[in-house]
């Protein structure tokens, strides 16, 4: 029984780390969704809605819920603020520069991982944590209260993104411009305030993704970005690159594949787990486990 | 048009900012020029800084009274970020400054054996104030270090947990790098010959690793007596507060990496209790020692940790070989082989053949949110 219990709790580890890649991959795949371009900045992204998480917090003036609120929507500008001074200038010059919308998005992520070195310097700042600390001992798994509190918020998120999605009308706005891009334009879409809106999104997500991880490992650092950034374009990857639930499904199955693979097999190979999933997700599953049809006439 | 000027115009500030990349510093003619290569930023960075700050200190002194017949002490500071392609990089402007006499570093072992082979062929001194992987002892004739080999610290904190304390089982969580494998393939033999037993030994990444849960879960289960940390603060805070998280509270014992004001100031309440072998405390009555806080202090205002003490011991010993020995890359080598007893704040140097030190530990706990000298109840 003992065994049982053990791979239930690294099945909760897991599926903790798992929900926030989930939350990461979501900007990714929601921006690919609609420009058919990778944003290699959003791991950054990511990190700053950590450190302005943790601005916040430090003016003491707010707590965790209020700081994580308000670092979110100040990621969301930070991201839209991305998007109109690095990418859509790129995306004015018209077909033929996806290469240099690339080149563009790997200078966002080395401007923001330096400026957050040079503002708040290389190490790792702890959280300086204001939730209470709770140990809950269910049949013999320990579950941490911000275990839970990672579940309930991202778990939250994805059904206010789903229900978003898919009820209103910027939403189904969003899901046209992604299926066609030129018809969407003929049915009055202005595609321009769709891009900003979804770049808004995703980071937003990505800052609530941010906070969590730095209240989680009480641990915020500039080069955070990296490695969530990497699992999480996996994730988008594996989810069917386009694909909301895809992103949000395979997030957490990479977090737990990575966990227990941890576990079981080689703890010195963990990272390496989410990479074998790319990996072999390009070579037999490229279209990822939810396919997502292309539309033509895409920015 | 336009375009075309701009891009010029790019082009050409990028070349500038290219050039003044290569800081071709203009040093005073006659300075005494001594590199100081750590990390200065990432996550060992308040060690690299630490070190810095205490060799610099011992310059200032040594400059005050006049530096080394007549002239001045000048150091050079590089940073590796803990990386050790960077720290090959770092060695290789460091050994091609002609002007460079020797050169303290690094603090990471993998980057002090990654620097090794490069100051070794260029013929420059390289002391390291920070690394205590076993390997370093046979990196090379020009390698040494002011600080002792993890065999030696290894052996004592794996007498104090299984002999002192009576902690049978043991796991181990180590970094993946010559630091932490050294460590654990130390802990792996000595445990066993004082009688007690590995349980179970996991590697994560320096830097890297931040969700150590999947770790703390399968050790748990295998209910140790205790957990020793073969790496730096980074890490040992966050296990500890994630174990803690969990409402696990095992005893944890490391060595001279965990012993940094930064453990606790990461650790919080978590690392009440852990347990390091250490070479230096701001409590020990030495009036050498206690000299050296208050100037410290006096310069930096803030405590001296372990590793700015090691850095100013090193300082001491280039100085000693730069007086002794000459100014010469050489002739500092050859001195430093024959160096014995020379008193410093971390205790007393004198190199074996290897350019290893022998110096006496003291055992260390956290109390009350500090680094305390252990005694036991």
């Amino acid at each position: 029984m003992a065994i049982l219990q053990q791979f239930a709790q690294q099945l909760i580890n897991g599926l903790v780390i798992g929900l926030i890649y989930s939350l990461i991959a979501l900007g990714y795949t929601m921006v690919f969704g609609i420009l058919g371009f990778i944003n290699f900045a959003h791991g950054d992204v990511y990190m700053i809605g950590a450190f302005l998480g943790l601005v916040l917090l430090g003016t003491g003036a707010f707590n965790f819920a209020a700081a994580m609120l308000g670092a979110m929507i100040l990621t969301a500008v930070v991201g839209v603020a991305i998007e109109l001074v690095c990418y859509r200038p790129v995306r004015r010059f018209g077909k033929g520069f996806e290469d240099a919308m690339l080149v563009s998005a790997i200078g966002v992520s080395i401007f923001l991982e330096t400026l957050a070195q040079v503002i708040w310097g290389t190490e790792t700042h702890p959280m300086g944590l204001v939730i209470p600390k709770v140990v809950y001992q269910v049949g013999g798994l320990y579950i941490s209260s911000l275990q839970v509190l990672i579940a309930l918020v991202s778990i939250g998120l994805m059904i206010v993104l789903h229900l978003f999605v898919t009820r209103t009308v910027t939403g189904t706005a969003m899901r046209a411009t992604a299926q066609n891009t030129m018809a969407a334009r003929l049915m009055g879409i202005s595609v321009n305030r769709i891009v900003a809106v979804t770049f808004a999104i995703g980071s937003f997500l990505a800052a609530a993704g941010g906070m969590l991880v730095g209240a989680y490992f009480d641990a915020v650092y500039p080069l955070m970005g990296w490695t969530a950034g990497i699992k999480a374009f996996t994730a988008a990857v594996l989810g069917g690159i386009g694909s909301i639930p895809g992103a949000m499904l395979a997030g957490v199955i990479i977090g737990i594949v990575e966990t227990l693979g941890a576990a079981y097999i080689s703890s010195a190979f963990r990272d390496g787990f989410a990479f074998i999933i790319l990996i072999l997700t390009l070579l037999f599953l490229p279209s990822g486990l939810f396919r997502v049809r292309r539309g033509e006439g895409k920015v | 048009m336009i375009r075309r000027i701009l891009t010029v115009v790019l082009v050409l500030q990028f070349g500038l900012l290219g050039l003044a990349g290569y800081g071709f510093a203009q040093a005073a003619k006659g300075n005494l020029v001594v590199g100081v290569a750590g990390p200065l930023t990432g996550t060992s960075a308040q060690d690299g800084n630490d070190i810095k700050n205490g060799a610099a200190l011992a310059a200032d002194i040594i400059n005050k009274k006049g530096g080394i017949n007549g002239k001045k002490i000048e150091l050079v500071f590089e940073d590796d970020r803990s990386d050790p392609k960077e720290a090959a990089n770092v060695a290789n402007k460091l050994a091609n400054d002609k002007r460079v006499l020797a050169v303290i570093g690094h603090f990471n072992s993998s980057c002090t054996l990654a620097g090794a082979p490069i100051y070794n062929k260029a013929g420059v001194v390289e002391i390291s104030a920070g690394s205590t992987s076993p390997a370093v002892s046979q990196a090379g004739p020009y390698t040494f270090r002011v600080i002792v080999t993890d065999a030696f610290q290894g052996d004592f904190v794996a007498r104090w947990m299984v002999k002192d304390e009576g902690l049978k089982k043991i796991a181990i969580l180590y970094e993946n790098d010559d630091y932490g494998v050294g460590l654990k393939d130390v802990m792996n033999a000595k445990i066993p010959a004082y009688g007690g037993q590995v349980v179970a030994a996991e590697s994560y990444y320096l830097g890297e690793t931040k969700d150590f849960t999947p770790y703390i879960t399968k050790l748990r289960a295998l209910n140790p007596d205790a957990v020793f940390i073969g790496g730096l603060y980074n890490e040992g805070a966050l296990i500890a507060k994630q174990a803690a998280d969990v409402g696990w509270k095992p005893p944890f014992f490391g060595v001279d990496g965990l012993y940094s004001q930064a453990l606790i100031d990461l650790g919080g309440k978590a690392v009440e209790g852990t347990r390091v072998a250490g070479f230096f405390h701001t409590a020990q009555p030495d009036p050498m020692v206690q000299q050296f806080v208050k100037d410290y202090k006096e310069k930096y205002k803030k405590d001296p940790g372990t590793y700015a003490a090691f850095g100013y011991d090193a300082l001491m010993v280039v100085a000693a070989g730069i007086e002794k020995g000459g100014a010469d890359r050489a002739a500092i080598m050859k001195y430093l082989t024959t160096l014995k007893g020379l008193k410093g704040v971390t205790g007393v140097n004198t190199f074996d053949a290897n350019g290893d030190v022998i110096k006496d530990p003291i055992k260390l706990v956290v109390k009350d949110g500090k680094f305390q000298p252990y005694v036991k109840k």
